[in-house]
């Protein structure tokens, strides 16, 4: 198996903080800390996560 | 196996986390019309002089104009409508003219390998851009799939760098959009971002079939 095969080309990192997607980040701060760890039930790594597809009961989930 | 993912893992800067962000706000504003919270959230957003951050800044102004009842009617009408609405938010649609074609197909096929299952009695197809979006907040942040940036990647440049810009490109011109026209240019610009920030990984054929 390879090793890592999603090495990050150096100008990515850069890129994004340029891009200002912290202007999304930032107006949230304050309730993002609840939010980043509310993934929608993670328990079993690979088959637990449901989509719970539109209007539905994820999004409660997916607060931010 | 296990170290690999550890290393993924602590390869996530703070940018990379950060994506999350953009997805799980469009992801809520097309799922379901954005209740008070939502909006009083989105105003609280700041934009700076690039076009993303300009785009994010106009939408904030946009959601304290608003009212969770006409945003609620702007959604209806978008989406939802008399039989249907404005728009059909669907990458199927978008790529064959058709609901629940082969990239629907396609599409399962690939959560069905990043362990995303569609929940009970949910009517609705997997390629809503709702759905989608989320997604690719759960890739990130690592609630699913291997948690490389090449399966991100793959994902993004097979399920939604086909079709979701036209889509928010006509949600920004859509004729019963206001609020929605806001969050359609916000959708585009970030995934501008996103197209260009993963030409900056080496992805290749890589990732979601690695281990079968």
């Amino acid at each position: 198996m390879r090793k890592d095969s999603s090495r990050t080309k150096p100008g990515r990192r850069d890129f994004l903080k340029l891009a200002s997607i912290g202007a999304v980040a930032a107006g949230v701060a304050g309730v993002a800390g609840r939010k980043a760890e509310a993934e929608p039930d993670a328990g079993a790594q690979r088959s637990g996560y449901r989509l719970t597809h539109h209007v539905k009961k994820v999004y409660e989930l997916a607060r931010f | 196996m296990e170290s690999a993912v550890i290393e993924a893992e602590c390869a996530i800067g703070s940018e990379e986390r950060l994506r999350l962000l953009p997805y799980k706000l469009l992801a809520r504003y097309l799922a379901a019309p954005p209740d008070r919270e939502l909006l009083e959230l989105t105003t609280r957003l700041e934009g700076d002089g690039t076009p993303f951050g300009r785009a994010v800044a106009e939408l904030a102004a946009g959601a304290s104009e608003t009212t969770p009842a006409a945003a609620g009617d702007e959604y209806h009408a978008l989406f939802i409508g008399l039989g249907r609405g404005e728009l059909l938010p669907y990458a199927s649609y978008y790529l064959t003219g058709f609901l629940q074609e082969r990239p629907l197909a396609d599409l399962r096929a690939d959560l069905g390998r990043l362990g995303v299952a569609r929940a009970e009695g949910c009517p609705e197809p997997e390629d809503h851009a709702a759905a989608l979006c989320e997604v690719m907040a759960g890739l990130i942040s690592g609630s699913f799939g291997d948690g490389r940036l090449s399966t991100q990647k793959r994902f993004f440049e097979t399920h939604i760098a086909t079709w979701m810009g036209r889509f928010f490109e006509d949600l920004e011109g859509a004729r019963t959009a206001r609020l929605y026209r806001r969050v359609g240019t916000v959708g585009r610009r970030f995934l501008e971002i996103e197209e260009t920030a993963f030409a900056m990984v080496d992805g290749h054929e890589a990732a979601v079939s690695v281990d079968g």
